[in-house]
């Protein structure tokens, strides 16, 4: 079995490959190389030296002139977020308009989670790679392990969805049905906690919001604030959600 | 108008040092990396450079070309971070895999080219006399070390030798003056009692 000599990449390029080929058949064969990759970390953080120090301004620089790569859609993503999208029907009935359209593929799934962020066609190429970038952690949280989800109605009408992982420490807001707001207001959410207020966006109609460093104990509110946002709410919360452990 | 978290997001928690955050916060951060969040980023550096400096060191010894590959190894988690897939592994293992086979094939390649003499399987207690560490790096070690002990002494050197010294597992076989077969055996199964020993959740 090559798992370990893998592991510690003590195979040839083309055993790796090879191997790389294989454990996409074998799931059994994943499971063990997870965790005797994770065992090898080890062996790498014990190592840990204190680089020399230079070295940090030296990358944190670089970072300013090297692109990223944008997100690959995964098959497996692609319906689990599919599952998301269509399945989250609350008590109230009805559906997004964005889902009925929903089709199995990777430029429909873009179009959903572009369109789910608010992106037109006066949309720039960069606002497009960090909203693509921006889907793809959104699509992490929902799918997370530990994703959980909890609706609630909001007052005037609608219902809002947060899907919170704390694995990521992250949630993803979302509403449905609530009432349209004239073009001088819209909805701001927040993360509340003992510190106070701190803005996480504004949601658009079938759109979705990342909220991230959130804690247990915080609570996700949407206010209704002048077009703009604000940096602190003026209004009382239309909807107050604690975030659960 | 695109919605998404504002910078506020990374200036929430302060710095902070290696092995302070838990593993959901390096795979959250290395998340908002992905969405090009340099806050994050710089809170991951501080966080990794350690480990990848170091086990590129192991392997490379030479510590000019260790820093050139280890700054290659964390630009490249900053250019690549929205290829992580927290579902299949630790942010860690991701970034210190491309570290650690970054090193590897840095090695190999020059191997190709030059002779490279036998070296004693690398320890990594006495590597580490003369250069400084973190705290939380030599707890880790010593976890670690403890661990490698309980292995046999075949299983042990042969990790070291490959892991530590970036050896293929051909070249393990010559120098422990072993077959392939019970190399790649012993590999494994040293792996799995070290991840027994740790207690690895994965």
């Amino acid at each position: 079995m090559l798992s370990g000599c893998y592991v510690v990449d003590a195979l040839s390029q083309a055993e790796r490959a090879e191997f790389e080929r294989h454990l996409t058949n074998c799931p059994a064969c994943e499971d063990e190389v997870r965790g005797l990759r994770e065992t090898a970390t080890r062996l790498a953080l014990a190592a840990a030296v204190e680089p020399p120090p230079a070295m940090e301004q030296r990358v944190l620089a670089a970072t300013y002139h090297t692109r990223q790569l944008p997100p690959l859609p995964s098959h497996a993503r692609r319906a689990r977020v599919a599952r998301w999208f269509s399945g989250q029907t609350p008590a109230t009935g009805g559906r997004r308009p964005l889902v009925t359209r929903l089709a199995v593929g990777v430029a429909a799934v873009a179009v959903v989670v572009a369109a789910g962020l608010g992106i037109t066609e006066a949309t720039t190429q960069h606002q497009l790679n960090n909203a693509r970038a921006s889907g793809s952690a959104i699509t992490r949280i929902v799918t997370a392990t530990d994703a959980r989800t909890e609706h609630m109605p909001a007052t005037g009408g609608g219902t809002v969805t947060v899907v919170m992982s704390a694995r990521y420490r992250a949630a993803v807001v979302t509403s449905r049905d609530m009432p349209a707001l004239s073009d001088a207001r819209v909805y701001q959410v927040w993360v509340m906690s003992g510190s106070g207020a701190r803005s996480v966006g504004l949601l658009d109609r079938g759109g979705s919001v990342l909220a991230g460093s959130v804690m247990a104990g915080d609570k996700i509110g949407i206010t209704v604030e002048p077009a703009g946002g604000t940096s602190q709410p003026t209004t009382t919360p239309v909807v107050t959600m604690p975030v659960s452990a | 108008m695109v919605v998404m978290s504002r910078p506020e997001v990374r200036k929430l928690k302060p710095a902070s040092g290696p092995g302070e955050e838990p593993e959901a916060d390096q795979a959250a951060l290395l998340i908002l990396v992905a969405r090009g969040d340099h806050g994050a980023f710089e809170r991951l550096y501080r966080q990794l450079a350690g480990p990848v400096y170091g086990v590129v060191r192991q392997v490379l010894r030479d510590p000019a070309q260790s820093e050139e590959v280890a700054q290659e190894v964390l630009l490249e988690v900053w250019r690549t971070a929205s290829r992580f897939d927290p579902d299949r592994g630790s942010a860690a293992s991701w970034a210190l895999t491309i570290a650690h086979r970054r090193a590897v094939d840095r090695v190999r390649s020059e191997n190709a080219s030059t002779a490279r003499e036998a070296k004693a399987a690398p320890d990594i207690m006495t590597e580490h006399d003369n250069v400084s560490e973190a705290v939380e790096a030599s707890l880790e070690r010593q976890r670690v070390t403890r661990c490698l002990e309980g292995l046999t002494e075949l299983q042990r050197e042969a990790i070291k030798l490959s892991y530590y010294g970036g050896y293929s597992y051909p070249q393990v076989g010559q120098l422990l003056g072993v077959a392939l077969g019970t190399v790649k055996t012993r590999i494994r199964d040293g792996l799995i009692r070290m991840r027994d020993c740790m207690g690895v959740a994965w």
